[in-house]
């Protein structure tokens, strides 16, 4: 282990050399994410990760960026339950924000296989059901494209110094250019609330006194929302520099209950697809809470349209199937219990959620789109 | 004369490979007198007839459909001649750096043209490798790429596993068996806008196999099994390899299908999720078990003539 550390050290001072280092633009109270030791940060990588993730040419019609889904204004979700791809077709569940996912040690709603970034990015690209961005079967024409555009032949040398001196066929790769998309993903971090600034800058007057009474209502034991949703992300899935192990958490909220027993709708049935343990159904991974006042609609699917419903018509009840009169969804997590909760107290939770807001990530340059519609294509 | 003696038409790079990769097998010298030459060959059929992009297919599953296929690949791996003893002999494969990788080979018979567009130029119906000297009667293979080499990172696999059309990213792996096909049921009404540019997608009937329910020992390592293999053993006592081929028909996969209609919010045909109503007629084709019930009997896909 050490010693694979003091690998990865010397690699990223000799990337050092020919590309600039990268700094974590993190506060002192954040520990750094856990990064692969064969995909090390660097600027260059960012910088080429960032052009394609804006780049409506890596879909089959060049109508769909990675950010037609993941919209940096929305925290990288696009407002939508569900998106279609290129040829239409919709996916069943919900795009996900991208803020902070460098901390996520499982990606996606149900996948518990789906533990790397870079590998997560063939699914948008090349998967078939649903299809997304359409490129199956079409990676050749794609590192045509790359290997063609000026600006992309000088993104790719810099980032990757190494595959470039092997020739085109390794700078112009899969490995390459998920290794790019991961290392852009890897910078999206969001750590600059009003809440942040509350609770870590020192500014108590940061967050209003409904965001207060909010706050006390989400880490207290009637809503017990922290249970879930705790952690530097406010989801319990997470991994970074100072942390021994990887935490993950797929939880039922019972929001459906199609038979009876438990069962979530068979498009997006829970990690039970993985697993095969029949309990299983209906568990989903914790998403995080930051941001969430501007990535509705809400849930796997996009099914609850406002953090009020969300309240109201979900967790109040002890999840939103407890509503169809069959009682609650017996496979919930043992912390959906319900409770009592009046209209001011919602009002105060939100307020509290509204807090997790990070403008300044959402405006971020750093992450916006470099390219021109007459360089890319409208979008 | 050994009857399986093949001269194969190999120039002297891929013979030195051949030689190299028995001499790391067998670790002795004057290993190539030991050896033979072998190619099994594979013919696809659609029902008895040639496969073909863009080709027309009538008479296809329960509702006699007419389908134009837009893909046809597998992999197979642990190729096996079977002696005079019954003992299954492995075949060391040509390692080409294009279609074969240590025990796996990828039949491609979807040459990118018409449907096919999201297919690749090149084909290959041919497994190439050699065996010890002797008298072989029987043919044992399996239709599916091994656990070992199954679960890998795909970023960066050598060829055949580099092909983002056969990468099975949501469940992890590869579709042993891809085909797509548009159908008379299922390429009018319920094709999308903007759909049609191949087969499978967001309407038509696939076959994609591959491992489902592959769980870890913990939630954060790649799995350590799956619960549905859906690796094929196919087998057959008498096979000349010298005089006879493998035939994959698809048509027999389908036989028990309606290639007309798509379970509603399943995956188009079957890609073997688990509880799609579209996969029972089409796994049991395959000799697999499927949704808790025992396949009714051997695959069907494959022949020999």
């Amino acid at each position: 282990m050490l010693a694979r550390l003091a690998l990865a050290a010397g690699s990223v001072l000799l990337l050092g050399a020919s590309g600039a280092a990268w700094q974590w633009p993190l506060p002192a109270w954040v520990p750094p994410p856990v990064v692969p030791t064969d995909n090390p940060m660097s600027i260059d990588k960012v910088e080429l990760g960032r052009h394609l993730f804006h780049d409506p040419r890596l879909s089959r019609d060049g109508s769909l960026s990675c950010a037609g889904c993941h919209d940096p204004a929305r925290a990288f979700t696009d407002g939508r339950a569900v998106s279609p791809g290129v040829t239409g077709e919709t996916g069943s569940r919900s795009a996900m924000s991208l803020a902070n996912v460098a901390y996520l040690p499982v990606l996606t709603w149900q996948n518990p296989q789906l533990t790397s970034l870079e590998v997560q990015a063939l699914i948008p690209l090349f998967g078939e059901h649903p299809v997304e961005m359409g490129m199956a079967g079409r990676e050749q024409a794609l590192f045509a494209m790359l290997q063609g555009d000026p600006v992309y032949r000088r993104l790719f040398a810099r980032a990757f110094p190494d595959e470039a001196r092997r020739g085109d066929e390794a700078l112009y790769a899969l490995s390459t250019l998920t290794k790019a998309l991961a290392t852009f993903q890897r910078s999206l971090l969001s750590f600059d609330s009003p809440w942040d600034r509350y609770r870590y800058g020192g500014q108590p007057g940061a967050i209003s006194s409904a965001a207060r009474r909010g706050e006390d209502l989400f880490f207290g034991e009637k809503l017990e929302c922290y249970h879930c949703h705790g952690g530097l992300a406010f989801t319990d899935n997470q991994q970074h520099a100072r942390s021994p192990f990887a935490e993950t958490g797929f939880h039922n909220t019972g929001l459906y209950d199609e038979d009876g027993q438990g069962a979530y709708p068979a498009a997006a049935p829970g990690i039970v697809e993985f697993t095969g343990d029949p309990r299983d159904a209906g568990r989903f991974r914790t998403p995080t809470l930051r941001n969430v006042a501007v990535t509705a609609p809400y849930m796997h699917d996009g099914s609850v349209a406002t953090l009020r419903e969300v309240l109201r018509m979900h967790y109040a009840p002890a999840g939103r199937s407890a509503l169809q009169g069959r009682g609650p969804n017996p496979l919930r997590s043992e912390f959906i219990a319900g409770f009592e909760i009046t209209e001011d107290e919602i009002d105060d939770v939100v307020a509290f959620l509204e807090a997790l807001t990070d403008e300044r990530f959402l405006r971020n340059p750093a992450h916006a789109n470099p390219w021109s519609a007459a360089r890319v294509g409208p979008r | 004369m050994n009857t399986l003696q093949i001269l194969s038409a190999s120039t002297p790079a891929p013979a030195a490979l051949l030689l190299a990769a028995c001499t790391a097998a067998f670790s002795a010298p004057a290993v190539a007198a030991d050896l033979q030459p072998m190619t099994l060959r594979f013919a696809a059929q659609v029902n008895g007839q040639p496969f073909a992009c863009g080709q027309r297919y009538a008479d296809i599953g329960t509702t006699r459909s007419t389908i134009t296929p837009g893909d046809f690949r597998f992999y197979v791996s642990e190729v096996a001649l079977v002696d005079e003893t019954g003992r299954a002999v492995p075949v060391t494969l040509a390692q080409d750096g294009m279609w074969q990788l240590d025990n796996l080979a990828l039949l491609d018979f979807e040459d990118g043209s018409g449907p096919c567009r999201n297919g690749t130029a090149g084909t290959n119906s041919e497994v190439r490798g050699s065996v010890p000297a002797g008298r072989y009667t029987g043919l044992r293979f399996t239709l599916g790429v091994p656990f070992a080499r199954n679960h890998g990172d795909p970023t960066t696999a050598p060829a055949p596993l580099n092909l983002t059309a056969l990468l099975w990213n949501w469940q992890g792996g590869y579709k042993f068996v891809k085909f797509d096909t548009a159908s008379s049921g299922l390429s009018g009404a319920h094709a999308m806008a903007g759909a049609g540019h191949g087969g499978g997608a967001a309407s038509g009937f696939s076959v994609h196999l591959g491992s489902t329910v592959c769980a870890s020992a913990a939630r954060t390592e790649a799995p350590s099994s799956c619960q549905n293999p859906n690796r094929v053993t196919v087998q057959f006592e008498r096979f000349d390899a010298a005089t006879q081929t493998v035939v994959a028909d698809i048509g027999a996969v389908l036989a028990d299908a309606n290639v007309d209609v798509n379970a509603p919010r399943t995956s188009p045909g079957c890609m073997s999720f688990p509880n799609d109503a579209d996969c029972p007629p089409v796994m049991g084709a395959l000799g697999l078990g499927y949704g808790g019930v025992a396949a009714p009997g051997p695959q069907r896909l494959f022949t020999v003539r």
